[in-house]
């Protein structure tokens, strides 16, 4: 039952995560080109001694790609289900509503890994190359957050489709937003490396919220 | 007769509107029975008590003999609901649509869905959302019929359907049902096809149930009496006389009472050559409800 | 589940309030206090400060209360406004009973500041180790960076992104053959090309001794510094000032402020009253003849004169800098360069 849920959500969503992973791929390809042609023109040196001396990482153009990558994926996944209230014949199906509704979440976690694992790798990859172990770290670290955005971003989303009452919707959507926030306030590089791990479990937690919308749409909560 | 679906003294408001108090009915083995009301008298929010998206202020139903809100999400296998308009997942084509629900229902009937489906005209690779109301009427009572459940909970099949699908789907429907016994709850705010469809209905009004029994009894004894009366006449003693009014010095009302009571009531009031007739399903249900 | 998704729904509200709530609060309500800006004269024997008052008019005072004009009150600071003096064909021949040049007065005078943010943020882990005696008057930065390992310094060519093996070993070698034990607990330098002289850097080694490292002409000077008893440093300040009269300075772990003395290596405490170098920022205006030494404590800033000769504490003050903002969650703060919650006060 769980396999055709994931057949369900698949030819929901397969356009827009081919797209997704060309676009988080584009985007990190772009930055690599971007510090590679900084090489060629003014020498590793230069990079290197910028990044010692300036904080600089050379990607601050990924920082909102996940966001959106993510955010987009839930409207993507969920909006066709609250169009006349499709999601009812998914909660009719002889399974748990939470089954389902976890089934469909963890398909959309996973998706989203798929889409940001190749750009991460790429990165590694290419920043193996022309950095030290310690400079790439910093990169990669520091775009951390990020993608744990992307990921909150579409948990988050998920739990706003799914309410069922506007009033709600944008309670739920002002909380998201000022949620989003706390990925998006690094002063400086490697800002959040002692709060990563934490991060990271909060941005899992943030699945469980929609259950409440789930049963605020079987109880049939309406505007 | 066991009753397949149960529901006992259902309250609910919306908000501080009360939609009914105390409702409670019963659909026993291999009956259809139909929900007939006027716009906003809960006919939608019965179904959804009954397909469990909604919870009721009190009261509770029951299907299989299983509470809805704790059913075993198995029992909902023996369950088939049609969602008003003919909601299926519009992102699937026929083909996928098919392939999704097969893996839930272990009796699934492959072979039901697609001899309903060679009959539409639509490639196998056409998205739902590309389909007429009729198409996407086929496609979902083909699903039914594959999933081939105990009990079908159908929310106002007739709309969006013209009449030639209207017919198409209550023919097919009652069939099916006869043939294998199958235990129906439906409403449609369509009379006509209620009436070639239900075994027995129950008529809403506002916060209450007006009329609860098989429509062939409803119909064989629901006449309408007409007269001419001077001006200014106004009916008095309406008990058991539903809807008398009065249009251009003709006087109309209808009744389930014997006709000669109604007649002698009639005569005391002075009203005499009165004309009765016998009424279809659709006009029962003006008669019961009024036209306002 | 639906319980748990409730309490979870609920426990965000609140968590976003207690963040929120405060943050807006503070960022509207809060006022800036301003301390007057304030600066120990040799002259006057005390301090002296310049304040704007309601009329936006400049007050200039003294710790007594004497009001000065702007020129008097240049006088009696004549190292801070040595330039204007000169503009004004006032400068001096002899301060306090010494003689002075403008040249000598813009040498010894110099600014540090010790700042959390720079203590408490991520540290990337690879520097640059400048050469120190090029016989060039401009510095350059070299193509190489470093990194201490537990096993010794590791040189890495940053055009090939390859190991020096053999700068690497001379290092490390000439590093232990000193006493370093690797990996080094501390390091400050100042790599930058920016400056007038290299002085590279000083290390804490795993033992807790202090060292100082530098490259001259492409040969590594390593020299370890002997500190006095009982004496723990904590964090370390490479200096460089023009006056190249000190090597470091260096706090200890009880918040004593110490100096290292160039050409001697002599490690010497100063009086300022201990402080915390991960939560209070101190900035020291020197010259030669006295230090003001000013130190955020939070809700006082403390203002320190110390004698440019021999460290002593020669007066003291205090602004009480009451703060009025609501205590609340935060993520970020502007004593450090990480993101991570935490309760402000």
């Amino acid at each position: 039952m769980i396999k055709a849920i994931f057949y369900k959500e698949w030819i929901k969503t397969k356009w827009y995560l081919l797209l997704a992973l060309l676009v988080s791929l584009g985007f990190s390809a772009y930055a690599m080109l971007r510090i590679s042609r900084v090489c060629s023109l003014k020498g590793a040196e230069h990079l290197w001694v910028v990044m010692m001396q300036r904080d600089a990482i050379f990607v601050e153009l990924l920082q909102y790609v996940p966001l959106i990558l993510g955010l987009v994926f839930a409207i993507v996944q969920f909006v066709p289900e609250m169009h006349h209230r499709s999601f009812k014949l998914t909660l009719h199906l002889p399974m748990r509503a939470t089954s389902a509704l976890a089934s469909m979440l963890s398909f959309g976690m996973s998706m989203m890994v798929l889409v940001c694992v190749p750009a991460l790798l790429l990165m590694w990859v290419y920043l193996q190359s022309v950095l030290a172990p310690e400079l790439y770290w910093h990169i990669l670290l520091s775009a951390m957050p990020w993608y744990l955005a992307g990921m909150a971003a579409y948990l988050l989303t998920a739990w706003v489709a799914l309410e069922p009452t506007w009033g709600r919707r944008v309670l739920n959507l002002v909380l998201g937003v000022l949620l989003l926030r706390i990925y998006f306030l690094a002063p400086s590089p490697e800002a959040y490396n002692d709060f990563l791990p934490l991060l990271a479990i909060i941005t899992l937690c943030y699945s469980i919220l929609s259950v409440l919308s789930l049963t605020r749409f079987r109880d049939g909560r309406q505007d | 007769m066991e009753n397949i679906i149960e529901c006992r003294n259902l309250t609910h408001y919306y908000g501080k509107r009360l939609i009914y108090d105390n409702l409670s009915f019963g659909v026993p083995r291999g009956r259809i029975l139909g929900l007939l009301g006027k716009n906003g008298t809960g006919k939608t929010t019965t179904i959804n008590i009954l397909s469990g998206f909604l919870q009721p202020r009190s009261g509770e139903c029951y299907i299989l003999g299983e509470k809805i809100g704790n059913m075993n999400p198995l029992t909902r296998r023996k369950i088939g609901l049609l969602i008003e308009g003919h909601v299926q997942y519009q992102f699937m084509n026929i083909e996928q649509i098919e392939r999704f629900y097969a893996s839930f229902y272990p009796n699934w009937k492959r072979e039901a869905y697609y001899e309903l489906m060679s009959r539409l005209k639509v490639a196998p690779h056409q998205r739902i959302n590309r389909m007429s109301c009729g198409q996407r009427s086929q496609v979902a009572l083909g699903l039914i019929l594959a999933q081939d459940p105990e009990v079908l909970v159908l929310d106002d099949f007739s709309l969006g359907l013209d009449p030639g699908y209207r017919r198409l789907f209550v023919d097919y429907m009652r069939e099916y049902a006869k043939a294998e016994d199958k235990t129906v709850f439906l409403t449609s705010h369509i009379i006509q096809d209620m009436e070639r469809l239900v075994d027995d209905c129950i008529v809403m009004d506002y916060g209450k149930i007006l009329v609860q029994m098989p429509v062939e009894e409803l119909l064989g004894k629901f006449r309408r009496y007409t007269a001419q009366v001077s001006e200014g006449f106004r009916m008095q003693d309406t008990d058991g006389i539903y809807t008398p009014s009065v249009i251009r010095q003709t006087l109309e009302l209808f009744s389930m009472l014997p006709e000669a009571e109604v007649r002698a009531r009639l005569s005391l009031q002075g009203v005499a050559d009165v004309q009765v007739e016998k009424v279809g399903l659709e006009d029962a249900f003006i008669g019961l409800t009024g036209k306002y | 589940m639906f319980k748990t998704s409730k309490i979870f729904f609920c426990f965000l509200v609140l968590f976003v309030l207690v963040w929120q709530v405060p943050a807006c609060y503070n960022f509207f309500m809060a006022k800036s206090v301003d301390t007057p800006f304030t600066l120990y004269s040799s002259i006057a024997g005390e301090f002296a400060t310049l304040q704007v008052d309601e009329d936006k008019k400049m007050q200039y005072r003294d710790a007594s209360g004497r009001e000065y004009t702007e020129e008097q009150f240049d006088s009696i600071l004549p190292t801070f406004y040595y330039r204007q003096l000169i503009t004004d064909g006032r400068f001096p021949d002899t301060i306090c009973g010494r003689a002075v040049t403008p040249r000598g007065i813009q040498l010894s005078n110099f600014n540090m500041r010790i700042s959390p943010l720079d203590l408490n943020k991520p540290r990337l882990g690879i520097q640059q180790m400048l050469e120190s005696m090029s016989g060039r008057v401009d510095l350059e930065l070299p193509d190489d960076v470093f990194r201490i390992t537990p096993e010794g310094m590791e040189f890495v060519k940053m055009e090939t992104n390859a190991i020096d093996h053999e700068k690497s070993a001379r290092f490390t070698q000439m590093m232990k053959q000193k006493g370093f034990l690797f990996p080094a607990a501390n390091i400050s330098g100042n790599p930058t090309d920016r400056k007038e002289y290299d002085e590279g850097y000083v290390m804490l080694d795993a033992a807790g001794k202090l060292f100082h490292v530098k490259q001259t002409v492409g040969r590594p000077y390593v020299r370890a510094i002997s500190l006095p008893e009982g004496m723990t440093p904590e964090h370390l300040f490479i200096t460089e000032f023009p006056s190249r009269k000190w090597l470091c300075f260096l706090t200890d772990t009880e918040g004593h402020l110490w100096v290292v003395e160039r050409e001697s290596y002599a490690v010497r405490r100063t009086e300022i009253p201990p402080f915390i170098p991960e939560e209070q920022s101190m900035l020291i205006i020197g010259n030669m003849f006295d230090w003001t030494v000013k130190v955020n404590r939070g809700t006082s800033e403390c203002y320190y004169a110390i004698s440019a000769q021999d460290y002593t504490l020669i007066d003291s003050m205090s602004y009480q800098t009451p703060s009025h903002t609501l205590p609340g969650l935060s993520f970020t703060s502007t004593k450090d360069k990480f993101v991570k919650p935490r309760i402000v006060r």
